[in-house]
């Protein structure tokens, strides 16, 4: 596939970089050189420098011949504008970041219909609505949905005075009464692994459930988690992630605290939230944070602008004995660190408008993918169509990759737990687990 | 800055004075009492003058801020200084006494020197009343509304004269919201002249009532003001329509439009409306307690009539508040400050002004709760900023500092400390009655004369809000 990028910021940079390792010819534009530069020398791509909402610098990038073109500039009339530039060309998939929180208010907000537009991310809001899934129980780390919410993953750490610890795979799973959920992965000492039945669950390892969402709570329990009820939040950092995270606390009757570092950033936060207690100072701030009661709260999410900042703030917040701590982290080599130092989970908007648009990426097989972040592996969810050979055949009949393993199959609403005698049928959702080498040959499944 | 200027616009409200005491004259003329002549009198000078200085002068192109101010406050000057001719030229009051009638009748204030009204000729009586009705919506406005060439000039001077903190605009141009504003009145005043009518007014008496009750006026024909009308239909119109003429007219406007959810979802008219039905509890309780009335009907009637009349700052009268009980004499009292809804023909302070300060006041608790907040102040959902805050606030002081001066003065002159504050207050807030000495019952004929002048001041203080007329005795309004 060919596919055209208008803005190498963050986002496009990290779009770019994801697509050509899967293979696809990308062309990225960007008005900046030396960031178009930068790109050309770091990726395998074309760069076009120029103002990529303009016709002409549009057709120097050879939209003609593009199949999909992803506008994801920071700013969002100029992906619009370059959006509405391509509806002269026939290209099937036109994609435009759109997250000014102004263009999504009660009154109204923008429908991609009206713009020529075939569809808008907005991955701060993603990551705002990320954050607040995070912030539901103590123990995720990390929270992708499929199957319209019927599915979750969730990733979580085993806790010491866990009642699982010690017992094997095969055990627990007799033991739990109409079980719906699977272990689908395992990060031990820095090594990803597709348990089988014989492993046996460690105090402190990174486990990932695939499961039906109701059954959640249940896993959190095995896993040596209390009840969790939030009530308190502080937010780190005033950008838009936090406006979006403010308005769906507001919507839950969190109460909730902003803490922003720009004075007339301040102001208008304080115009736009109308139920915030909005602080002027620094999240890092130990001061400001203790006189503010942080250890009386249930989550902190740290949102700034600032990798480094976040990471400190959550440590700070982390020592005052919050019990869950979420950071904002766009830079992929810290994620692994994260973890490791005591951050409990970690949303990026990067990250999360890169899977938007994978999504979009692989075509119509591809309903859902999540690029799990603490782990070297990505969730993918497949429809199962009448022309591939795997209708109609049981899942031990397929011959799916080592480093794969169907986490959940929905069909209509009914969520099932996958084993060797299921048969797939025209029309499933099917959950999967896939580590880097497996993803191509499970792709190759499914068509 | 030019006098020519001044003296165009001038010149032309003068000649508009001079045309409603022509009208009066009319009225006179047609009872064919002896105040035929001294109006039509009055009416011919202030015409003649008017236009004069009108033609003599060239038309403005544009008005510069300060011009604006001055033209505001002259103009209304003017218009109580050639309004005052009539009565003089009668010969039922001297020439202080006449300014003073005049002044408290254009800015709706309805405090009077006559004591006894129903000894006047009916021409005189009713120019009383127009004078009332033309203050009310403001002879700036009518002149925006009537006049194309102002244009933006004319919005500084329909900024000058409409009360509240910042007036709305209702039409992207200022001269269809003034006659937008003008249109709105005077179908209330039509509404409430039939009401009247139907429960058994004369068209005399109906039409100077309701030019009384929609300004926010108070000058009545009768000594016993509404009182004189023992109808209890007619008193409950009259408050239905003093309490009306406090709502915002933009308000009106939107209901008239057929959005009349917006004034229930209006956040001062809520607090005005709040306002009023919690004072009335707390004087209807201390009246039942206290049995200042034969029936519960009566002391409820009289009750909400004194409460919404005073704190509408209308001033028209049932009973005689100086005899009920002390609590519901403070309560009046307070009420005399807050005033009706901004952008209504009420006076005060405003309940807009009054629930902002209130808030304000929220606010600055909560931030000594968290010293490192940033709080906005809301009212009505949108964001009060800074600077409208402080010239609230602001506001607030001076009219407080300027009520102070003005008690003070009066009881500098020998007038007792009760009857000194209700009248400044009264003043002040354009109302009229006042407490004790000057209250419903009583009047204003034996202040002395410079208490009749501090309290002319106060009334054109209140009317033009303060700012208007207070920007003048800064040194740098008169620096070149």
């Amino acid at each position: 596939m060919r596919i055209l990028i208008v803005g190498a910021g963050a986002v496009g940079f990290s779009l770019a970089e994801h697509l050509s390792e899967e293979g696809h010819d990308i062309v990225l534009v960007d008005q900046d050189p030396e960031r178009a530069a930068r790109a050309q020398d770091q990726l395998d791509i074309m760069t076009v420098t120029g103002n990529g909402a303009s016709i002409s610098v549009l057709e120097k990038a050879g939209i003609e011949d593009v199949d999909l073109l992803a506008a994801v500039t920071s700013v969002d009339e100029v992906n619009l504008i370059a959006c509405m530039s391509a509806a002269q060309y026939d290209i099937p998939i036109k994609i435009a970041r759109i997250s000014n929180p102004d263009y999504f208010s009660e009154a109204g907000r923008l429908k991609s219909a009206q713009q020529g537009v075939d569809l808008m991310i907005n991955p701060e809001l993603e990551c705002a609505r990320e954050a607040f899934q995070l912030l539901q129980s103590e123990a995720s780390t990390e929270l992708a949905f499929f199957a319209g919410g019927r599915v979750q993953l969730m990733g979580l750490r085993v806790q010491p005075d866990a009642p699982i610890v010690g017992q094997s795979l095969q055990e627990v799973a007799t033991r739990v009464e109409d079980r719906r959920f699977l272990t689908a992965a395992v990060l031990r000492n820095g090594e990803t692994i597709i348990p089988r039945g014989d492993y046996r669950f460690q105090a402190g390892d990174q486990i990932y459930i695939i499961g039906e969402s109701t059954q959640m709570p249940l896993v959190l329990k095995l896993a040596g988690y209390p009840e969790f009820k939030l009530r308190r939040v502080m937010i780190g950092g005033g950008g838009r992630t936090a406006v979006y995270l403010a308005k769906i606390l507001e919507e839950h009757n969190v109460d909730y605290t902003i803490i922003e570092s720009d004075r007339a950033r301040c102001v208008k936060l304080a115009e736009l939230l109308k139920k915030a207690l909005i602080l002027h100072g620094n999240a890092t701030d130990m001061e400001l944070l203790e006189m503010e009661g942080v250890e009386e709260i249930e989550g902190f999410v740290v949102l700034t602008g600032s990798d480094d900042t976040n990471m400190l703030a959550s440590l700070l917040a982390k020592s005052h004995g919050v019990p869950k701590v979420v950071a904002l982290i766009n830079r992929i080599d810290y994620i692994p660190l994260v973890s490791r130092v005591g951050i409990d989970a970690v949303v990026s908007p990067r990250i999360s408008a890169v899977n938007s648009i994978l999504r979009h990426a692989r075509g119509g097989i591809v309903v859902g993918v999540a690029a799990l972040r603490g782990i070297d592996a990505e969730v993918i969810e497949f429809n199962v169509q009448p022309a591939s050979d795997i209708a109609g055949k049981t899942l031990a009949e397929i011959d799916f990759p080592d480093h794969s393993l169907v986490g959940a199959i929905t069909r209509g609403d009914e969520v099932i737990v996958p084993s060797g005698q299921v048969k797939l049928a025209n029309g499933d959702k099917v959950t999967v687990l896939a580590l880097p080498d497996a993803v191509k040959a499970v792709e190759k499944l499914f068509q | 800055m030019s006098a020519r200027t001044a003296l165009h616009i001038i010149g032309l409200i003068v000649a508009a004075v001079g045309a409603a005491m022509g009208f009066s004259a009319i009225v006179a003329f047609l009872y064919s009492g002896p105040d035929a002549l001294p109006l039509l009198a009055a009416a011919a000078i202030a015409v003649v003058l008017g236009i004069a200085a009108n033609k003599l002068t060239p038309r403005p192109k544009d008005l510069t801020i300060r011009e604006s101010y001055l033209i505001v406050t002259l103009a209304w000057l003017s218009a109580a200084v050639f309004g005052a001719l009539p009565y003089w030229f009668a010969g039922v009051a001297s020439p202080l006494d006449a300014f003073f009638e005049s002044i408290s009748g254009f800015t709706t204030t309805g405090a009077s020197i006559f004591p006894d009204p129903e000894s006047l000729p009916r021409g005189i009586l009713f120019w009383r009343d127009l004078s009332q009705w033309l203050g009310g919506m403001g002879i700036i406005v009518l002149v925006v509304a009537v006049l194309p060439f102002l244009g933006v000039g004319g919005m500084q001077l329909f900024r000058a004269e409409v009360p509240g903190p910042t007036p709305e605009r209702l039409q992207p141009r200022i001269r269809q919201t003034a006659s937008i504003l003008w249109r709105v009145y005077v179908g209330l005043t039509a509404a409430q002249v039939i009401l009247y009518l139907v429960g058994g007014m004369s068209l005399y008496d109906a039409v100077t009532h309701a030019f009384g009750t929609m300004p926010t006026g108070g000058f009545s024909t009768r000594t016993a003001s509404i009182g004189a009308f023992t109808s209890p239909f007619i008193q409950y119109v009259t408050v239905v329509f003093m309490y009306l003429a406090g709502v915002n007219f933009a308000l009106h406007y939107r209901a008239l439009r057929g959005q009349p959810r917006s004034i229930l979802e209006d956040e001062e008219w809520r607090f005005y409306t709040l306002l009023l039905l919690s004072a009335l509890a707390i004087v209807l309780a201390a009246n039942l307690v206290a049995g200042t009335h034969s029936s519960l009907e009566a002391a409820f009637r009289a009750s909400a009539f004194q409460v919404v009349s005073i704190g509408t700052t209308t001033g028209f009268a049932t009973a005689d508040y100086v005899t009920w009980p002390a609590v519901s004499q403070v309560v009046l009292f307070f009420l005399m400050f807050v005033g009706g809804m901004a952008g209504s023909t009420g006076g005060g302070m405003k309940t807009m002004r009054m629930w902002a300060a209130l808030k304000q006041g929220v606010v600055e608790l909560r931030k000594h709760l968290h010293p490192r907040a940033v709080i906005v102040t809301r009212v009505g959902g949108k964001v009060v900023h800074e600077g409208v805050m402080l010239n609230i606030l602001a506001f607030m002081l001076l009219f407080v500092a300027s009520f102070i001066i003005g008690a003070l003065l009066l009881t500098a002159l020998g007038v007792d400390l009760v009857t000194a504050a209700g009248a400044s207050a009264a003043a002040i807030a354009n109302i009229g009655p006042g407490l004790a000495g000057v209250g419903p019952a009583e009047n204003y004929s034996w202040m002395p004369a410079v208490g009749k002048i501090v309290l002319s001041l106060l009334m054109l203080l209140g009317r033009l809000e303060i700012y208007t007329v207070l920007v003048l005795f800064h040194p740098e309004f008169w620096r070149r």
